[in-house]
């Protein structure tokens, strides 16, 4: 009996703990949201000392919301929505594509390619930013859709899933499809992709968290309001003449519901391709 | 594993290797051959041998930089890594509860940094923010957070912190759920449980996750950009003027492309280090070999 009672115990500490934090977690974006529908003048009146009114407006509008659709806002989202949902699609193509060589295919030099291809996650996109917008400038790639896009697709630790991934399918399953005539790209695309889904997922979750979150790269190599991603055109709400907190918040509303959409659907194939095959 | 011609090989690798040798490897390159180059003042390219690297070396700011990245990498990678595996043993039973709070506190990694750095530059405002209006609901003081030389470290260590545990604690908690559940019944009937259970069972049986995110983290750390450009400029009084921020300076502030590609390849080589360092420790136990 006792033990129970320790048991109880010990799990409503969990849940208390785990309330908290998530609390203090999501109480940021909380506020965002809940600060985005106030009128202009009422943004901060709550917010230095802190009650109950400091989370819930007490007048309600859309006036910020409306306003951010007569400016560069709209094709930012676009832009936004464009590169990533492009960069997604190519790099799991890519990357599977590459995997699926590393899993099924004996060739020489194999182990030593792989070995670079992981090798090559270790080594940031963030730290070569620089060299790279020199290479995007010898190429004339400044300000182009190609120039956010390309150098975000191919993905060492993407490879190393998908290798992970193709490695678990049972050899039979190609081979049968070998007797029957198949090409090795017909038996990619029409056997392995399909039984890929949740690795499908989990790279795409990967990809897209980080394109994201990207800010340094569309800064430099596509900063014009043309180009201008989410992450680019808020840092601009941010600097420019006095910061514009009625666009900041319900900019970042609007961003943050857009991701929360695949990334809600997505997440949990992520934590389950985590626990398969990551990290062994 | 099947044989397969060169063609179909090729045909597969093909694209995915083009993009890492063009994205990844010629950058490298470029950083490492332009840190030897300066300009002449009529912009053409000079070989300046090590004179970036030297340039560098006596310059204070430069060497500044060097120490607060350290800093803030010592501090900031075993507070994200402690909090994010004591998250993922919090909701490693998988009950619904634990299943959604796995996705509470993960939600925060669909918010891009630069927006986390616009919100939390609002949040730990000295007069407008949130966090001091809880300080004063609480009857505390009111603190300048990113305007404080002494707190604005700390300030983005916070940020980081939020926006990236939930990250590493889904790595952690893969870890953890590959431990077969037998091994820890079996201490059990030895007597080892709790806290022993703990440091002689999961601990030793979580160094690679462990190890895998001590160095992805990092590497992340050391590239921290969005924040400082956003926030702090590397200020109060260059507190929080780290490498990155300097390499960024130098190309498009001081428009000096030799040198910010020199700090680049000191980045790099600084990563290369201690995640070479990183393997060394986690390799140091002489039990697990």
């Amino acid at each position: 009996m006792h033990h129970k009672a320790v048991e109880k115990g010990r799990e409503a500490l969990r849940y208390l703990l785990l309330t908290v934090i998530a609390l203090a977690l999501l109480a940021p974006l909380l506020w965002m949201a809940m600060t985005s529908l106030r009128p202009q003048e009422e943004i901060f009146r709550f917010a230095t000392t802190l009650s109950v009114q400091s989370f819930i407006p007490t007048r309600l509008t859309f006036s910020n919301y409306a306003k951010l659709l007569s400016g560069d806002f709209p094709r930012a989202i676009a832009n936004s929505i464009f590169v990533t949902a492009s960069t997604v699609t190519l790099g799991v193509i890519i990357n599977a594509l590459a995997g699926f060589a590393f899993a099924v295919f004996r060739f020489r030099g194999s182990n030593l390619l792989f070995g670079a291809v992981v090798a090559s996650f270790m080594m940031p996109f963030e730290a070569i930013i620089l060299p790279l917008y020199i290479l995007a400038r010898w190429l004339n790639w400044t300000n182009t859709y190609q120039a956010l896009i390309l150098p975000d697709v191919a993905n060492g630790f993407v490879i190393f899933l998908f290798r992970q991934c193709f490695l678990g399918m049972p050899r039979e399953l190609f081979e049968a499809a070998r007797v029957d005539g198949a090409g090795w790209l017909c038996i990619f695309f029409r056997i392995a992709m399909p039984l890929s889904g949740p690795t499908i997922a989990a790279a795409s979750l990967l990809i897209f968290v980080h394109q994201w979150d990207s800010f340094f790269w569309p800064l430099v190599v596509a900063g014009t309001s043309e180009y201008m991603v989410i992450p680019v055109a808020i840092g601009r709400f941010f600097s420019m003449e006095g910061n514009d907190w009625g666009a900041i918040f319900s900019a970042g509303t609007v961003a943050t519901l857009i991701a929360a959409v695949p990334f809600l659907y997505l997440q949990k194939f992520y934590v389950q391709t985590m626990m398969s095959s990551a990290i062994k | 594993m099947f044989r397969a011609s060169w063609a179909t090989v090729a045909a597969f690798l093909s694209l995915a290797l083009t993009c890492l040798f063009v994205f990844r490897v010629v950058p490298v390159a470029i950083a490492v051959v332009g840190s030897f180059y300066g300009e002449s003042l009529t912009g053409e390219p000079v070989f300046k041998g090590l004179g970036n690297f030297l340039d560098l070396f006596a310059d204070q700011e430069f060497r500044d930089g060097v120490v607060r990245t350290l800093v803030f990498n010592i501090l900031v990678n075993p507070i994200q890594i402690g909090i994010a595996f004591f998250l993922a043993i919090l909701v490693l039973n998988p009950t619904k509860a634990a299943k959604f709070f796995r996705v509470a506190l993960f939600l925060p990694m669909c918010i891009s940094l630069a927006l986390a750095s616009v919100l939390w530059s609002i949040l730990l405002d000295p007069s407008l923010g949130l966090v001091n209006g809880l300080l004063s609901a609480l009857g505390a003081d009111r603190q300048l957070f990113f305007r404080s030389e002494g707190q604005a470290l700390w300030s983005l260590i916070l940020l980081a912190t939020w926006k990236s545990v939930g990250y590493w604690m889904i790595f952690l908690l893969a870890g953890l759920v590959a431990i077969p559940s037998d091994i820890y019944e079996a201490a059990s009937l030895d007597g080892a449980t709790g806290w022993r259970a703990f440091t002689k069972i999961t601990l030793p049986l979580m160094k690679r996750p462990l190890l895998f995110v001590l160095v992805a983290d990092t590497t992340a750390n050391f590239l921290f950009f969005a924040p400082v450009y956003l926030i702090t400029g590397g200020g109060p009084n260059n507190s929080t003027n780290f490498l990155m921020f300097q390499a960024y300076r130098s190309s498009f502030v001081l428009v000096d492309h030799g040198r910010s590609l020199a700090i680049s390849t000191i980045i790099l080589l600084m990563i290369g280090a201690v995640a070479a360092l990183e393997f060394r420790l986690f390799r140091a136990d002489p039990k697990q070999g």
